[in-house]
């Protein structure tokens, strides 16, 4: 199947996790991982950079629900940024877009956490 | 068996037999100085050793005895006869009042005891004979059987003839038969190898038994030629016997000096052979597990048990790659957070993929901090290679002051090659046993997916329903369903469920029962999604969701109601045009009941003659040709509005054609689906 990676940059107390590739229910455990080592760590406000994927799929998205609970009630969130119009498309259809915050790139996504 | 123990229980009875007739003609002629009578008691003496020979050698072959417990029956037995010739001769004065006299003029008692005395002394020959034959046998020499008969006819050549010939002028031939005998003695003790294939510690054990046994039978030849009564006794039974009593220690002294030497010498190289036989030993033992462990885990510890052993490594572990981490396993004699760091260490320096063969890796000062029991200086790496790439590591690790030698990289390269085939096996066999898991899985998957889904769409007059289901290999979680709430009511939904196979059949058929059991009970698509979003955010795990579409369409009002929860828009058609409709409202199960009520919006639809309203899966707008491309929204609605004037299962067919020729050259990845409904009044 397609390849997927991740990798995370730390810009202070924010995480950064950039995604790469393809997410779907074969390469989502990859991210599942990041989520639970930064909730480990408790590094609770994240962003996720979606410049570099190419597709998700419903699992994919599931990843961001299976955790955004736990991050919120630690007073954290997870925040989209960079999505293409196809990916925004996905996201879009199901709603996402009244349950996360999304934005154009990553630079707001960062001053919005510091600004909070 | 049965056979077996019949035949030594008759050859006991022949030389009963023999005794008997023995112990008879004691009783009549004692000592006889004729020379006939003389001749007729060793031959009757002959026929017993004979016999019970026969009886003993039939008896040693039914039993699987070690050498080293052979030796050390000798030695038994020899110790034995030494106490009771040092007590024969405290004993017998006592039990017989002046014995020198018995002895030329025996009583019946006399003559009974003595027998059995010389019987058991018999007896003690035989077995020492019978060892030394069988060890003689242990040589893979050509013609043993022989060699050794021939010795043993000059045995009896040499004893019966210090008998038969005292005379002076022949003497020489009995001396030159016993040279004779001495000789071939020593040439049949030579060249003792059965000692290689003792392992160092029995060597040291045989040496010293070896030493025993000789002193013991150079001290009973020292006693038989005495003037004790051991010596008289056996000479006044027959002094054929006690000449052949001689010849048999001789040989057993020679025997066993020899073996002392030949053990002696052997000693240094001992270790080394241990080594070789240890190695042979393992890679049997390896060689036959390849075959046996289906477990990665079991066959990883045995690999580093038998690694460590092999090189005689203080501690092993492998170094197994996961994905992008590299792990210690199967650590053997070693703590975890130890080899967790000197894999790091190891890594450091040297690039896992370019090991190519076995090296050893000087650890240096930096990991010898006091702080582990184990100080280790030096470690030898053996990749584990299948298919030309490497997928681990087998480490042995030695302690401070020791070396890995040649001898110890070839086994563990050797070894290591071994271990490769094992784990690749192992692995394969996993692999297609998961393989098969999931194929099962996904059968299971399919046919509950093939039986939640409509047998056939409902039929009206002026309403045209066509729908098309095309299952992705692994269950894609789409599902579509009618449901008839009245005679003017049919109710409709479209749903798919995130992830795939067996885990989405599941959710499937939830939803169905959600939906059957709703639409019952409940007009408004709006409620109906709100109560579904309610029971599904319990039911759902966290990182579960359904997109769904509910609604219904009323033929007597004719309009068109329904809600859409994160489910792909709906296309209407209407004059020549397409519209997509999108009423906002989030999947099922990803919010709470309260939230997803406020964002969810209810739309109606007026209906007019040639609507056609198109419902479907993602799996139709993300079906992927060769590039990697999505047939996308745009293509989609581009079939739609070329098509307008199209019936519903026309329209169907079309667009199924046109996604087939897309995606062609592609495998299809998701479920596809697709309802049209067309009014007609």
């Amino acid at each position: 199947m397609a390849e997927f990676s991740t990798s995370i940059k730390e810009m202070g107390e924010i995480s950064v996790i950039n995604l790469k590739g393809f997410l779907d229910a074969h390469t989502a455990p990859a991210l599942e991982n990041n989520f639970t080592q930064l909730i480990n760590d408790k590094k609770y406000k994240i962003v996720v950079n979606f410049q570099d994927l190419a597709y998700i799929s419903s699992a994919g998205l599931g990843v961001f629900m299976a955790y955004i609970e736990n991050i919120r009630d630690n007073k954290g969130d997870i925040k989209l940024t960079n999505m293409s119009d196809k990916v925004f498309n996905i996201f879009d259809l199901l709603g996402f877009p009244l349950l996360y915050e999304i934005y154009k790139n990553e630079d707001e996504a960062l001053k919005k956490f510091s600004g909070s | 068996m049965n056979k077996k123990r019949n035949i030594i229980s008759a050859q006991l009875q022949q030389f009963s037999a023999a005794a008997l007739l023995l112990l008879i003609f004691k009783i009549f002629f004692g000592s006889p100085d004729s020379f006939y009578l003389r001749i007729i008691l060793d031959l009757l003496t002959a026929a017993a050793i004979f016999f019970l020979l026969l009886a003993l050698i039939r008896f040693e072959n039914s039993r699987s005895s070690s050498q080293l417990s052979l030796v050390l029956n000798v030695g038994i037995l020899l110790a034995v006869m030494f106490f009771i010739i040092l007590f024969s001769d405290i004993l017998l004065p006592a039990v017989f009042d002046n014995i020198n006299l018995k002895m030329k003029n025996p009583g019946l008692v006399y003559t009974i005891v003595a027998f059995i005395y010389v019987l058991i002394l018999v007896c003690f020959i035989s077995y020492y004979l019978l060892t030394l034959r069988h060890f003689f046998f242990l040589n893979q020499r050509k013609n043993v059987r022989v060699y050794f008969n021939t010795m043993l006819v000059f045995f009896i050549m040499a004893s019966l003839s210090v008998n038969f010939l005292q005379d002076e002028s022949v003497s020489f031939i009995s001396t030159t038969v016993f040279v004779v005998s001495v000789l071939l003695m020593i040439f049949n003790s030579l060249r003792i190898s059965w000692i290689a294939f003792l392992s160092k510690k029995e060597k040291l054990y045989l040496l010293l038994l070896s030493f025993v046994i000789t002193t013991l039978f150079i001290i009973n030849i020292i006693n038989s030629s005495g003037e004790n009564f051991y010596s008289q006794i056996l000479a006044s039974f027959s002094p054929s016997l006690k000449h052949f009593n001689q010849i048999v220690m001789i040989y057993g002294s020679i025997y066993f000096l020899v073996l002392f030497f030949t053990t002696l010498f052997h000693l240094p190289t001992a270790e080394a052979f241990d080594r070789k036989a240890q190695e042979v030993t393992s890679l049997q033992y390896f060689s036959k597990l390849i075959t046996e462990v289906l477990d990665f885990n079991d066959l990883a510890e045995t690999v580093t048990d038998i690694a460590q052993k092999l090189s005689g490594s203080q501690s092993s572990w492998i170094i197994w790659k996961q994905g992008n981490n590299f792990n210690p396993i199967a650590s053997k004699n070693i703590g975890f957070m130890e080899s967790e760091k000197l894999t790091r260490h190891i890594l450091n320096k040297i690039s896992f993929g370019k090991l190519i063969s076995t090296k050893t890796f000087n650890l240096g000062e930096k990991s010898l901090d006091g702080s582990s029991e184990n100080q280790f200086s030096v470690v030898s790496l053996s990749p584990i290679k299948a298919r030309g790439e490497t997928h681990g590591i087998l480490v042995a690790a030695k302690s401070i002051g020791q070396v890995f030698t040649q001898d110890d990289l070839n086994a563990i390269e050797t070894f290591s090659d071994y271990a490769s085939v094992a784990i690749e096996n192992s692995r394969l066999l996993e692999e297609s046993i998961e393989k098969e898991r999931l194929e099962k899985e996904l059968d299971v998957a399919r046919e509950i997916q093939r039986k939640i889904l409509p047998l056939k769409v409902p039929e009206y007059p002026n309403l045209k329903i066509a729908s098309v289901f095309i299952p992705a290999f692994e269950v894609g979680g789409d599902y579509y369903d009618f449901f008839k709430i009245n005679e003017n009511k049919l109710g409709f939904v479209i749903a798919d469920v995130s992830g795939k196979g067996i885990s989405a059949a599941f959710i499937m058929a939830e939803v169905k029962g959600i939906f059957e059991s709703l639409s019952k009970t409940i007009e408004g698509p709006k409620e109906i999604l709100i109560k579904a979003n309610d029971i599904l955010k319990e039911t759902l795990d966290s990182k579960s969701f359904v997109s769904a579409a509910y609604g219904y369409f009323d033929l007597v009002e004719k309009k068109l109601v329904f809600s859409r929860a994160g489910h792909c828009p709906l296309f209407l058609l209407r004059g020549g045009d397409s519209k997509q409709i999108k009423p906002s409202g989030l999947g099922l199960g990803l919010s709470d009941t309260e939230y997803f009520e406020k964002t969810l919006e209810e739309y109606s639809i007026d209906l007019k003659e040639n609507d056609t309203i198109v419902l479907y899966t993602d799996g139709v707008t993300e079906a992927k040709n060769e590039k990697l491309e999505d047939f996308g929204d745009k293509h989609f609605i581009n079939v739609l509005q070329s098509n307008l004037n199209l019936s519903a299962d026309e329209l169907s067919n079309k667009i199924i054609k046109e996604i087939t020729v897309f995606s062609s050259g592609h495998e299809q990845y998701d479920d596809i689906t697709l309802v049209i409904f067309k009014w007609q009044q």
